[in-house]
This record gives C-alpha cells, structure tokens and sequence, in this order.
C-alpha cells in the first residue's frame, strides 16, 4: 500500500513577474514504510514536494494522496486538523518555539489531540525519552545544542504519532556527528516504529541513511537509487579493485 | 493553564519591556479617560441633586448685576413663596488669594432653617443635633459678625478653624476702605446632607455687609447678586417664576428666576462646555493610546509570523492562530486598561480631597469604570484584529519562509 501517491502534480510560483515552474507533471508513489533521501540540485523541486504532501502548499495541477486521502480535494479549513494527525515536520532550522521549553514544544501538538493532560504530558516525556533528552525537557531552545534543538523537533514530529515524517534538510545547520546521531534516529524511526520517512537533504552522507535516494532535476525525477549505502559500498569495493 | 494561553504569556514576559510601556501608556489613558468622565459626571450630579422646591432669582442682565433690596419684600408676597433669602456672594480669600473661600451674605433668621435638607449644624461633641441649630441659630442672632463654617475647613490643614475662632478674611468684592481684613467669629460648624452641597462655605450675616456698606467702611453697592426663594409645598415652580419674573418685567431690574438646577446649570455653562471639552481630550487620548497598542500588536506580529507558520504545520487551524494573536492584545489592553481603571476608583477619594474646593463632590460612577473596561475591551479588539486576521489569512508555507 502506498503512503504517498503524487499524479501529475505541476507546481508554479510568481517571481518578479515571472512564472517559475517548479515541479512539472511529477508522478512519485512513496509505499508505507519506506525511508525516501530526495536530493537535487537548490530550487529543483525538493522542498516543494515535501509542502505539497504535508498539506502546507497546493498544486496548480494534479493529485496528492497521503495514506488514501486525497488531500488535494481537502479544504484549507480540513488540512489543519489532516495534519496534526497524519504528518509530522521536521525543518532545517528547528522550528522549536523560542519562548517554549522543549516539553512543551513537544507538548504543542498534543494540545490538537483528544487527550488528558496528563496523558499528554505522558507522551511527551516518552517522546523526549525516544529522542534521548528526558534530561533536557526544561531547558528552553536557546539552552540546547543544534543536535539537541533537533531532537527535539524530532520528538515533537513524532509525539502524535503520524503514519508519516517530512523532515527538510534535518542535518543542514548540524556538525557531521550531530547530523549521524540525527540520521541514525530518523533510521531507527522507520525501522523500529514503522513510520514513513520522507527527508530533503544535500548531504550524500546524510541520504545513505535511506532505504532509496531520488534525484530530482528542473522539476521530473531523474534518476533513483535503491540502498544508497551498499550501492556507494559497492562501489567503493569496485574502485579499490 | 492551557498552551496557547501560556504561550501568549511567555511572549509578553518575553518581550517585557515592549509589555510593560504598552500597559503604561493604557493605564494613564484609562486613569485620565476615568478622570475627566468623572469630572463631567460630577457636574451633572451637582444639577440632579438640586432642591425641587428652591428658586434663584438673579437679574436677567447678568449674575453679576445686582438686583435691588426692596425686591425682597415683593417677592415674598409671590403666591407660592415659603421663604426668601438674600444670597450674596462675598468674593473672600483667607491670607492669600489661592485660598480661595465660598462665602455668603444671608438673612441668618431664616437661612438655616431654609437650608434644613442640606445642612446639618454640628454639637460640640461633633455630632448633628437641633440643640445644636438652635443654639447656632441664638449665635447668629447674638454676634453680628458671626459666621457658620462647613467642616471641610475644619479638616482642611490651611484653615484647620473652629468653634470660637476669629478668623481674619479679606474680600475682592467688598473690600474694607482702611484696607485691613474683615473679622468674623466661627459659631457653627455644618456638615452637608447632600453630595452637591459644598462642604467648606461660609454663611455670614447680610445685615453686618449691609451696615458696613452704608457707613462706608467698605467698598460695594448696596443690592444682592441673587435671592433664593423656597417654593410652599404643593406650588408649581413655573407657575412661581413667572409670577416674580413677571413682576419685575418692566423694571427698574428684571429678573431671571431659575430652579436650583437650572441655577447649577448655568454655572456649570459659564465654565464654557465643559462635557464637550472634557470629551474631545478624552476621546483623543483614547483614540491615541489605539494607535499605542496596534502598533506594539503589529510588532509582535510581525514578530510572530515564522511562530505562526510553525503552529500551522503542527496542524494549528488559521482561526486558532489568529486567536492567539487577538488573546495577546486582549490581555495587554485589559491589563492596562483595568489597572487604569481601578487607579481611578482607588485615588478618587484622595483626588476629591485634593480637588476639594473645587469638585467637592468629586466621585467615579461605577458606569464610568464599566465604561474604561469596556474601552479597554474595544482597544484590545481594534488593536488585535487586524493582526490576528492577517495571521489567519497567512499560507503555512509563506509565514514558514519569513525570518525566524
């Protein structure tokens, strides 16, 4: 079964005048549980798919479906609610609310759900756990390292626990050690919990991580690599030969 | 506390410096708005407050033109009159012009027993009896330079008089020709029955002016500025106005005969108007203070859109979001406006002393403090919406690309 399916989405912004086709007639299906690197070239469409599948954005032309819903035919007054409970975010800047502690940005979606307080708080605390900072839950964002901000945008991405995570560069403002102990916490996340990952990145490194990279150029798949890190292993293997 | 509302408290703890000039400026506006409605409100209560049975008769040229002595007599002859009394505005300061002091000239046989419903004479104990009248009545009887005094200027730390005092008092109107200070012994003291009643006049005896003018120890003409006039129980007032103003209508004087309230009226009309003047200040201070806090909305807005792009990608609908934004102006205006408001209620007292000889009955109207909050609302509202609509309206997408 697919989580995502995308058919014949174009997508166009107005830039001084211009009109800039960013994703031109893109068929991608994306099944459950997959783990998808989408990498490419700046301004080739990466975070554009990932505003169009979150809900964020619409097309211009075609149909998106998430987990068998189609959002496109959705109202914006629907998305919202879609998407607290379906999707959850992870941006290259964090996003964590600044005035916030990290248990209560993690806590900030959890305000949308149906739940108790204390049952709120109760997954918090585990999602905190999840991400390994059950020790940094009252330290505001400013008192975090980078790594530290971005698990906790992790945490909060999972606390209501979605069928899907869209995480756009997770790694681009991190060290190379906070951008592996970030990857290998979104791998753990498909493996072990199951969920649909989606993640923008530039960093070859960072998409080994997935089960499958797509490049993407000038708006069209160009080119898709199943098992990023055993392909370059073998690769490697290959040259030394 | 929900999450929302704390994260509008974290903002404006956050940003406290923006937050607390903000309530400032709302609590010297409310204060102020409080302030002069209050003012306005004083006035008008002065005219309700007014006697029904009690008339003022003045020339119809102006208050400040005496009306012949013998007009008396005449119109005590009015159907309808009950009692009539010379009221004969003394013009006096004690010591230095700023202490400015209310003083008449009555016809003390009567007045006190006129003035039944508004003053109450005080005992040496402090307390109202009608021994005490009586006995105030026999003083002015006995002392041609006798006076009565209101107990705010027994209270009042530049007088501080009693019982037993002579007390020196100059007079613009009437001043002595050797140029020293009229003397009169303090024999009562009164205190008001009604809010509209000045609590710190002086009722003197006409006839001492009276002598003094003819043996021209002093300066002035004989003749009185105003006579009031009690109206028998039972009498319709227009019916006595015209009757005395229809008795003078071909001079030597003609008069203008007013009830109380319309007497209260006039003052307050000479002081220009008052209510318009007092309401035009007001409303452009509020009107100002909007501008105040719209524009510390629109910063914090402004501030807040990349906030509001997260909220909507964590699944935050556009009303949600925008409701924030519409709580913090809330919160900030009726905060401010409320300590405003309550500043105003809790100096009313002290500020109605201060005030004294001026707005004596100076007092905010529970209306007048209902009226600054709902104000406050109305500021946080207009301050807040267009903010929260412009939040609303954002694109996910687009408040996530602004500067975070």
């Amino acid at each position: 079964m697919s989580m995502i399916a995308m058919q014949g989405v174009t997508k166009r912004y107005e830039r001084g005048g211009e009109t800039l086709t960013v994703l031109e007639r893109l068929d991608l299906t994306v099944p459950k549980g997959d783990f998808v690197a989408l990498m490419g070239p700046s301004g080739s469409g990466k975070s554009t798919i990932l505003n169009l599948v979150g809900g964020l954005d619409v097309p211009d032309e075609g149909r998106i479906s998430v987990a068998g819903q189609e959002i496109t035919a959705m109202s914006r007054a629907d998305l919202p609610a879609w998407r607290s409970r379906h999707v959850g975010f992870v941006f290259q800047a964090f996003n964590l609310v600044p005035v916030l502690t990290a248990l209560e940005n993690v806590l900030l979606p959890l305000n949308l759900q149906p739940l108790s307080r204390a049952e709120r708080r109760k997954q918090a605390e585990f999602a905190l756990q999840v991400v390994g900072l059950s020790d940094r839950m009252h330290h505001r964002p400013r008192q975090l390292s980078g790594g530290q901000e971005q698990r906790v945008a992790i945490a909060r991405a999972i606390v209501t626990d979605p069928d899907l995570v869209l995480a756009d560069e997770p790694t681009g403002d991190l060290d190379r050690e906070s951008a592996n102990a970030v990857m290998d916490l979104l791998r753990r996340l498909n493996n072990e919990m199951k969920k649909t990952l989606v993640v923008v990145t530039h960093d070859p490194v960072a998409a080994e991580h997935a089960r499958r990279v797509l490049h993407l150029d000038k708006g069209v798949l160009a080119r898709e690599v199943q098992n990023p890190a055993s392909s370059r292993a073998a690769a490697e293997a290959g040259g030394a030969r | 506390m929900s999450m929302p509302l704390r994260l509008v408290g974290r903002h404006l703890r956050a940003h406290w410096l923006r937050t607390a000039l903000t309530i400032t400026s709302l609590v010297v506006t409310l204060f102020l708005f409080c302030f002069l409605v209050s003012i306005v409100t004083t006035l008008e209560d002065m005219v309700k407050q007014s006697a029904t049975n009690r008339l003022f008769v003045q020339s119809a040229v102006s208050l400040f033109q005496d009306i012949p002595l013998d007009y008396q007599s005449k119109i005590d002859q009015v159907p309808g009159t009950d009692k009539v009394t010379k009221f004969q505005w003394f013009g006096s300061y004690y010591k230095e012009r700023d202490n400015f002091l209310a003083q008449f000239g009555v016809d003390h046989e009567i007045f006190l027993d006129m003035y039944r419903r508004e003053m109450e004479i005080l005992g040496p104990d402090g307390k109202p009896s009608e021994e005490a009248r009586q006995a105030a009545q026999a003083a002015l009887a006995a002392d041609r330079r006798a006076c009565i005094i209101g107990e705010g200027l027994v209270r009042d730390e530049k007088f501080q008089w009693k019982v037993g005092d002579t007390v020196p008092i100059q007079s613009t109107f009437f001043a002595k020709t050797d140029g020293t200070a009229w003397d009169f012994n303090v024999v009562a003291v009164y205190h008001p029955l009604k809010a509209n009643f000045d609590d710190r006049q002086i009722f003197f005896r006409y006839d001492y002016l009276e002598e003094m003018i003819k043996a021209g120890l002093c300066v002035g003409a004989q003749g009185v500025g105003v006579y009031v006039v009690n109206v028998e129980d039972g009498h319709d007032n227009g019916q006595v106005i015209a009757d005395i103003d229809g008795l003078f209508a071909n001079g030597p004087q003609r008069t203008m005969t007013m009830t109380e309230a319309a007497f209260q009226a006039l003052f307050v009309s000479m002081m220009g108007n008052v209510p318009l003047f007092l309401g035009v200040i007001g409303g452009a201070v509020v009107f100002a203070v909007v501008f105040s806090v719209v524009n510390t909305m629109l910063m914090s807005a402004r501030q807040r859109t990349h906030e509001v792009g997260i909220l909507k990608a964590l699944g935050y609908t556009d009303g949600a979001v925008g409701w924030l934004l519409l709580v913090e102006s809330l919160v900030l205006s009726l905060l401010g406006g409320g300590l405003g408001v309550a500043l105003a209620v809790g100096l009313a007292e002290p500020m109605r002393v201060g005030m004294g000889k001026f707005f004596p009955q100076y007092t905010v109207h529970p209306e007048t403090a209902v009226w600054g909050l709902v104000i406050s609302l109305g500021v946080g509202v207009v301050a807040g919406l267009g903010p929260a609509l412009a939040a609303s309206r954002l694109r996910p997408v687009q408040a996530l690309r602004s500067e975070g």
